[in-house]
């Protein structure tokens, strides 16, 4: 029988651990240009993305750039900067906790891993 | 992916907030400066921020090409490019015309017995130091965030 140390669920687990962290980056270029004239906030598609990734686990394809587009429907200060302060906390506290549910999955994948390992103990 | 960015990108931002703050500490040091290196009277500062649009270093186009560009986070529009921090592209002085004060026995006082000085208003100077404070604590805390993140990832490796 193959034994694969990589399950499907760990990739797609992965997958969403990246899409979280890509996230977190987009708020923080978000939060680093609060200050910048003309700055529009950048963000990304989560759900869309994420069902990309999973069919790209599915078809054995390799993980792809997001697709990054200016957030729409935000309201422009007079230097056309239009990036939220309490938009992107909110924003980086979500990312930061689909990150850490992607590491709590991950570890119980794995340690479901080293349970069948340890077996016969 | 490369966690380690979001640290550089919140690191960039704080840098470039310190330097507004600093800024606007030298204004309000040189509020009654009437004597620059120039021979004129101090003019107020102002920083001016730019998005940083990604380098094309060799650091970057190497990580890039070993990494297949797959941690690179692309800008709208043109992909590959990192929306990473910010920095500050100028920083430019006031074209306000000094302030005039009548005092004949000032060594800087002109022959009409005015002396220039510089238009710097102290509340203005406040709310833009107030305003650089808040970016940089948000960006510190940011930078907590993605630190919580990188030190819950090498959890993963404990069992």
């Amino acid at each position: 029988m193959n034994m694969e140390v990589e399950t499907r669920l760990s990739e797609q687990v992965a997958r969403y651990m990246d899409l979280a962290a890509s996230e977190a980056k987009l708020t923080a270029a978000n939060m680093a240009n609060i200050d910048t004239p003309g700055y529009q906030a950048l963000g990304m598609d989560f759900e869309a993305e994420m069902r990309e990734a999973l069919s790209g686990v599915d078809d054995d394809r390799g993980p792809r750039p997001v697709h990054v587009k200016t957030v729409e429907g935000l309201i422009a200060r007079p230097d056309g900067n239009d990036v939220s302060m309490d938009r992107e906390s909110l924003n980086l506290a979500e990312a930061q906790l689909k990150f850490k549910t992607g590491v709590a999955l991950l570890r119980q994948e794995y340690q479901r891993l080293m349970d069948a390992i340890h077996v016969d103990k | 992916m490369n966690l380690f960015g979001l640290m550089e990108t919140s690191g960039s931002a704080m840098q470039a907030e310190r330097m507004r703050a600093e800024v606007v500490a030298t204004n309000m040091a040189n509020a009654e400066t009437t004597r620059t290196a120039s021979g004129r009277p101090y003019r107020r500062q102002m920083v001016v921020f730019a998005a940083n649009q990604g380098d094309s270093g060799f650091a970057t186009s190497l990580s890039d090409a070993a990494n297949q560009n797959i941690a690179r986070l692309p800008t709208p529009g043109s992909q590959g490019d990192a929306a990473a921090g910010v920095h500050i592209a100028a920083v430019v002085e006031d074209s306000a015309p000094p302030l005039k004060r009548y005092d004949p026995g000032h060594p800087d006082a002109g022959p009409d017995g005015f002396v220039s000085y510089p238009d710097i208003n102290p509340l203005t100077e406040m709310v833009d130091l107030m305003g650089a404070t808040r970016a940089y604590g948000l960006n510190g805390s940011a930078v907590q965030a993605e630190k919580s993140m990188i030190s819950s990832a090498l959890e993963i490796a404990k069992t």
